[in-house]
C-alpha cells in the first residue's frame, strides 16, 4: 500500500491515473496532514529541480577533440608498416626458392627408388664455411643495410606520432 | 559561442565529416556528462576522465545511432556503462558499490575539513553535499530525473531496467535525500551551538 509521501510525490511527478489525481486534490485540500506533506514536498520537488551542475576544466572539449583526432591517425600506421613487412617477406621468400631451385637442379638421383636414394651434391658445388660467410663483404654491407633501414623506419614512425600529436 | 543547431543536426554534419560540429555537440552537453560522472567517481580527474571516454566512445559510434530515441538518453546510457566499467576497475566489487558506508566516509572527510559555517553556506551546497553521499544509482537517477530532461521511461532505456523499478528507485533516492539534507543542516545547527 502506498504512504502519503508516495501518493503525493506520484502526484507531483504526474505519474498516477486520472481518478487518483482527482481524489488525492480532494485529499490535499481536506486532509491537513496531506496538504502540509504536499506544501513540503513541493519546495524540496523545486529545489532538487534548482541544484547546479558540475562545471569540466576549460580544455575539456579540446582534450576530448584531441583524443578522436589521434585515434583517426591511428590506422595509418598499420598500413604502411604492414606493406614494408610484406615487402621483406617476398624478399627473403624468393632468394630461398631460387636457392632452392639452383640446389634442387644440381642433385642427380640414381639407383632403383625401392632400394634407397643416393642424394650427392654435385662435385663442383662447395658448401662456405660459416666463418667465410660472416667476414664476406657482402654480408657486411647487408648488415649495414639492415641497421640503415631500421633506422629509417623508427625515424619515419617517431615523426608520424610527432604529427598525430600536433595535429 | 553554441551552435543552435539541433543535436540531430550537429550530428548529421559530423557524420559528413564536419569535426566542429561534434566540438559543438560536446560543449552543449559536457557539464550534465561531466556531472553524471562526478555521480560515480566523487573526484573531478577521474569524472573528466570517464566523461571524455564517453564523448570518444560516442563519437566512435555516432553512425549506429538511429535516432529513435532522444540524442541525450543515447550519450546517458553510455556514461551510465562506462561508469558503471570505471567503478568495476577501480576494484570496487558490487558489495562495496551498494555499501553506503563507502560514501559516508567521502561525507566525514568533507565534514572535517570543512571551516566554513552555515550562515556562509547556500541551501544548494547542503544540496550537493547530500548528493554526494548518495549511492551512484540514487544520484544518478536523480541527476536524470532532475537535470537531465529524461521521463521515467527514457531513465529506464538509460539504466537498463524497468520503469516500474526506476519509479520506485526514485522515490527512495528521493527519500534518501531528504533524510541526508536534513541530517546534515541538523548537524551544523548543533557544530554553531
Amino acid at each position: 500500500m502506498n504512504t502519503i509521501e508516495e501518493k503525493l510525490w506520484n502526484y507531483i511527478d504526474g505519474t498516477c491515473t486520472p481518478a487518483e489525481q482527482e481524489a488525492i486534490a480532494r485529499l490535499i485540500e481536506e486532509d491537513a496532514l496531506y496538504k502540509q506533506k504536499y506544501t513540503e514536498l513541493l519546495e524540496l520537488n523545486q529545489e532538487f529541480a534548482d541544484m547546479d551542475l558540475d562545471e569540466p576544466s576549460m580544455a575539456f572539449s579540446y582534450n576530448v577533440m584531441e583524443a578522436i583526432r589521434a585515434e583517426q591517425l591511428a590506422p595509418l600506421k598499420s598500413t604502411i608498416n604492414k606493406k614494408i613487412i610484406l615487402g621483406i617477406a617476398a624478399f627473403f621468400v624468393l632468394s630461398i626458392l631460387i636457392l632452392l631451385g639452383i640446389i634442387l637442379s644440381s642433385i642427380k638421383i640414381s639407383g632403383n627408388l625401392f632400394s634407397g636414394l643416393d642424394l650427392k651434391l654435385p662435385s663442383n658445388v662447395k658448401l662456405p664455411s660459416a666463418s667465410s660467410i660472416f667476414n664476406s663483404t657482402l654480408m657486411k654491407s647487408f648488415f649495414v643495410f639492415d641497421v640503415i633501414l631500421a633506422l629509417f623506419l623508427t625515424d619515419s614512425y617517431l615523426r608520424r606520432k610527432k604529427a598525430a600529436k600536433e595535429a | 559561442m553554441q551552435s543552435k543547431l539541433s543535436d540531430i543536426e550537429l550530428i548529421e554534419q559530423t557524420l559528413a565529416g564536419n569535426q566542429f560540429a561534434y566540438a559543438d555537440l560536446v560543449k552543449r552537453h559536457q557539464r550534465f556528462v561531466f556531472t553524471l560522472a562526478m555521480r560515480f567517481a566523487k573526484g573531478r580527474e577521474d569524472a573528466e576522465e570517464i566523461a571524455q571516454d564517453c564523448f570518444v566512445k560516442a563519437y566512435r559510434s555516432l553512425a549506429s545511432f538511429q535516432g529513435q530515441s532522444k540524442f541525450t538518453t543515447w550519450l546517458y546510457s553510455i556514461v551510465y556503462t562506462t561508469a558503471m566499467t570505471f567503478l568495476r576497475k577501480k576494484r570496487v566489487d558490487t558489495d562495496s558499490i551498494d555499501d553506503e558506508g563507502t560514501f559516508v566516509q567521502v561525507e566525514s572527510h568533507e565534514s572535517a575539513y570543512d571551516t566554513n559555517n552555515v550562515e556562509n553556506k547556500s541551501r544548494s551546497y547542503y544540496l550537493n553535499q547530500a548528493i554526494e553521499q548518495l549511492l551512484p544509482d540514487d544520484a544518478t537517477i536523480i541527476t536524470l530525473f532532475y537535470k537531465g530532461e529524461q521521463s521515467l521511461e527514457e531513465i529506464a532505456q538509460t539504466m537498463g531496467i524497468e520503469t516500474n523499478t526506476v519509479k520506485v528507485k526514485l522515490f527512495r533516492a528521493r527519500q534518501r535525500l531528504k533524510e541526508k539534507l536534513e541530517r546534515n543542516l541538523k548537524h551544523e545547527v548543533k557544530e554553531l551551538i
